[in-house]
């Protein structure tokens, strides 16, 4: 079964797997690794709809698009499966037929990266901004207050206004909490790319909800830390 | 927050908080979060932002749909390669 990767299905489907292929060696020395079983697809993959559902939900915006994405990925895994090994991340192997699928089929934006405009927006953008007041027990008071305050919909909107590159690693990693390893791998790009996108990403993404926490009074007027 | 101890905790706060920090960094960062409360607090609150926009980003799948899924995984077993 050894380099049969290459013609496997995920690979026609234009899903690349170098990198995916983690060979155990046996007491033998040789190279052996066992290929899951597409019998065993549903009970395997469909503990992972929710978050799959999630991030796609982010990625197109709306429940139809997701729906369809979703769909498309669970169809694409299930014809791949054989070429799965059991033993390795499955969430991450869907994650990458995910993204995958939506960046060939869903993305209108152009294939270059975008920017961020992120002016002077700093590290601990949202904290620094949030009080000014004397005692700390005050701040604490405007920061709960924030947190709180920011609804479902800000934080989704603060997500889906960031440009593509920025935010399918921010929702890899602060939706589904996977490392920068496994995000490069998911993305296709360097660790050190990730890592600044996703430090972008999160920056601009503070000064979105600082605005939403402006725009419902949550923060008291011309409130920031020294 | 002032300080170079200040500066390099900051410096390695979100590596700290995706726990992609190594292990000498980790007790050097919570050492500094141990004397320091102004740097304490702001890694407080990153992190409790961090779970808000977990929570607040994960949505509940129609039940509509995954009975859909389902069929369409049932049709394509069925289905020869």
């Amino acid at each position: 079964m050894i380099g049969q990767g290459f013609d496997s299905p995920l690979r026609l489907a234009g899903i690349g797997t170098s990198g995916w292929r983690l060979f155990r060696i046996s007491l033998s020395g040789r190279y052996r690794a066992v290929m899951a079983d597409q019998a065993d697809f549903e009970r395997d993959a469909m503990q992972f709809t929710r978050q799959l559902y999630s991030a796609a939900m982010r990625m197109t915006r709306n429940p139809s698009d997701a729906e369809d994405l979703v769909q498309e990925t669970y169809l694409k895994a299930y014809r791949a499966y054989h070429t799965f090994e059991e033993g390795t991340n499955l969430k991450a192997w869907l994650y990458r037929i995910l993204t995958n699928t939506y960046i060939n089929k869903y993305r209108k934006e152009a294939r270059r990266p975008s920017e961020v405009d992120l002016g002077s927006v700093e590290d601990l953008y949202l904290y620094r901004r949030i009080g000014s007041e004397e005692s700390a027990e005050a701040a604490r008071t405007t920061e709960d207050r924030v947190l709180d305050g920011l609804v479902e919909s800000d934080i989704k909107k603060a997500v889906e206004d960031l440009p593509e590159n920025f935010r399918l690693p921010v929702l890899l990693a602060d939706l589904e909490g996977f490392s920068y390893k496994e995000i490069a791998e998911i993305l296709d790009v360097p660790i050190g790319t990730v890592m600044s996108r996703l430090h972008r990403g999160r920056k601009a993404m503070q000064k979105s909800l600082w605005e939403f926490a402006v725009k419902r009074g949550l923060v008291p007027e011309g409130a920031e830390r020294p | 927050m002032s300080g170079r101890e200040c500066d390099d905790a900051l410096t390695n706060l979100y590596q700290y908080l995706d726990r992609e920090i190594e292990i000498t960094s980790v007790e050097q960062i919570r050492a500094h979060l141990d004397d320091c409360s102004g740097c304490l607090r702001s890694f407080d609150f990153e992190s409790r932002l961090r779970i808000v926009v977990r929570e607040r980003l994960s949505e509940e799948v129609p039940f509509e749909f995954i009975e859909r899924l389902r069929e369409a995984l049932a049709r394509e077993s069925s289905t020869p390669l």
